[in-house]
């Protein structure tokens, strides 16, 4: 089923784009790495914030607050991308490790966000304005470093064995 | 006199370039390895970049803000730095000649300089006046953005 999809992701007009221009796939690819410092570059921050070692002078809540737009919108142009991308060669990424490794990392990083707005967050008045949060939210940050790295170290080895 | 062409020579021909060029695996790692220090290296400016500019966090000190992450930034540099030139050693001739490297190490050159320089005093809270930490921010930002275009059109032109 899913090799399915993928055929037919890479027949339709971006795919077929993707694939056959001549500029949209450096295009394409080069925004996506744009997408990759602004949204992974400046969230990395946030998560150096949860573990105590950066910007430790200011509360938690309004260093997210203040760098949430900008890597909002560098995980918008990575996923508009992506998708892209995906659609010009989504038969070879289906069979590629590198691959299945990056989407997994990506499913993890996204869960353990939704853990961490959804259960860790709740006692932010707690400790917002510690230089060092409680361990429960250092993990959270360290998850996330590990996740997102994962995810770039992977993305990066699949244009290199997936051709 | 220096003999430039042995220098390259010995460096492309030397068994830690041979072995890199000669393994997909190996090369896809230190690439990636490079873009995870881009990622840190361009990331932190964007972040300080934005608060010597007056766009975030403005209510905090710079030095809150912006201090560490350039500290943050030298790692990120020191790793795209080893890895990168890893990552031409087998073909450092080649890549000197390339107009789109001449760029980006033209830009990296500038933008390590003024990091060193003017960027991390400035972020580590040096009393300057506004237009200087500005002026700053800004054009480590832009130098910054600019290394990393010139990167990816490497890559993806070359």
């Amino acid at each position: 089923m899913f090799l399915q999809i993928a055929e037919w992701l890479e027949a339709t007009a971006p795919g077929v784009l993707v694939r056959e221009s001549l500029w949209a796939f450096p295009i394409v690819v080069g925004l996506h790495i744009i997408g990759l410092t602004l949204s992974i570059g400046v969230l990395m921050w946030f998560d150096l914030r949860l573990l105590g070692i950066a910007m430790r002078g200011c509360p938690v809540s309004r260093v997210y607050r203040r760098l949430m737009p900008f890597f909002a919108s560098g995980f918008v142009v990575m996923f508009v991308t992506g998708g892209l991308l995906l659609s010009g060669f989504a038969t070879a990424a289906y069979g590629n490790v590198y691959f299945r490794v990056k989407m997994a990392a990506i499913a993890l990083a996204g869960v353990n966000a939704l853990a961490y707005h959804g259960f860790t967050e709740r006692r932010i008045a707690d400790w917002d304005s510690a230089p060092r949060p409680p361990r429960a939210v250092r993990m959270a940050g360290l998850a996330s470093l590990l996740l997102w790295t994962t995810a770039v170290l992977a993305g990066r080895m699949m244009s290199y064995t997936m051709f | 006199m220096i003999d430039t062409d042995a220098w390259l020579a010995a460096i492309e021909t030397s068994r830690i370039a041979t072995a890199i060029a000669g393994s997909l695996w190996l090369t896809g790692l230190l690439s990636a390895v490079h873009l995870v220090g881009m990622t840190v290296l361009t990331g932190g400016a964007v972040v300080s970049g934005l608060r010597l500019t007056g766009v975030l966090l403005t209510d905090r000190p710079v030095v809150d803000v912006a201090g560490a992450v350039a500290r943050g930034m030298l790692a990120g540099l020191a790793i795209s730095v080893a890895s990168g030139l890893l990552l031409v050693a087998s073909r450092l001739s080649t890549a000197l000649s390339n107009e789109l490297f001449q760029i980006k190490m033209g830009l990296l050159l500038v933008a390590t300089l003024v990091h060193v320089m003017l960027y991390r005093p400035v972020s580590a809270g040096m009393a300057v006046h506004p237009v200087v930490r500005w002026t700053t921010g800004a054009v480590g930002l832009t130098l910054w953005v600019g290394v990393a275009l010139a990167g990816c059109a490497f890559i993806l032109l070359e």
